[in-house]
């Protein structure tokens, strides 16, 4: 992999972001098809994603906007004679 | 949203704060998840959101109605976890870096306060392995790697959240890939 063109593993993560140029794309399929080594790194690379991306979402703890209020300034003493 | 946003920020801008908890109540899961993912910790997590919504409370006439509410407040809620990050580590884990590497290791070359045994690490269940290694990730790649695949914003917003070029927030994740990918190679 030390001999493969420097820009490949830039193309790898061009095509990750979604942004890769068509010239760049057919030098990097073409690359992978000869060099096991690029092959596996850019399929470690899509696993990584597809890894970060699987991670199930996380919801805010019960009583998570008490806490907020109960953090808040206390309000203008002209806005409570308003009320 | 965004009209229901600006009306809201008006009442609170008069001095209502029911009209915030409105505001809380509409945003709390998304900042509290992008807390969590950045710290791995659920009770540093709760309190950092909070923080953050009380900050957006206090600053809110500083908010530009033209722009998107929940960018202002993905950018509090950021800068407070990276400072809390910061907090937490030696002095030299911030400027390291480690010639000829291209920065790629300076957070291999140090042990996080946190780090666990490796036979521990190999054990752990797939998810609670992701986050154990997003968590090990040097702040500056996790909050893009963060706002990218776990929020799933676009470049442009992520760049907008963190002030920083678009190219930089190219550069960071592509960086944060390639660490995750060192990272989880055993999996």
């Amino acid at each position: 992999m030390n001999s493969c063109p420097k820009e490949i593993v830039e193309y790898m993560h061009e095509y990750l972001d979604g942004d890769i140029h068509p010239s760049h794309e057919s030098v990097l399929k073409t690359h992978m098809q000869d060099c096991a080594s690029c092959a596996n790194h850019f399929q470690e690379l899509s696993k990584v994603v597809a890894l970060v991306q699987g991670v199930s979402h996380v919801t805010a703890p019960v009583g998570f906007v008490n806490g907020v209020t109960a953090r808040l300034p206390k309000e203008h003493k002209t806005v409570s004679w308003r009320r | 949203m965004d009209a229901l946003i600006n009306k809201r920020i008006q009442e609170v801008l008069k001095g209502d704060q029911t009209a915030f908890a409105e505001i809380v109540e509409l945003y709390q899961d998304k900042l509290y998840r992008v807390c969590y993912r950045m710290l791995g910790n659920k009770q540093e997590a709760e309190d950092m959101a909070q923080e953050a919504f009380v900050r957006a409370y206090t600053n809110i006439h500083t908010f530009d109605t033209n722009r998107k509410f929940s960018t202002w407040l993905y950018r509090i809620g950021t800068n407070l976890c990276i400072d809390r990050i910061r907090k937490k580590k030696p002095d030299y884990y911030l400027d390291a870096t480690v010639p000829g590497t291209d920065g790629l290791d300076m957070y291999s070359q140090l042990a996080a306060s946190d780090e666990r045994p490796e036979d521990e690490v190999v054990k752990m269940e797939m998810q609670e392995r992701v986050q154990y290694e997003i968590s090990r990730l040097p702040e500056k790649y996790r909050a893009v790697i963060v706002l990218k695949y776990m929020e799933d914003l676009p470049l442009q917003e992520i760049s907008d959240i963190l002030d920083m070029p678009l190219g930089t927030v190219k550069t960071r994740i592509h960086r944060g890939r390639e660490a995750l990918r060192k990272q989880l190679s055993s999996m």
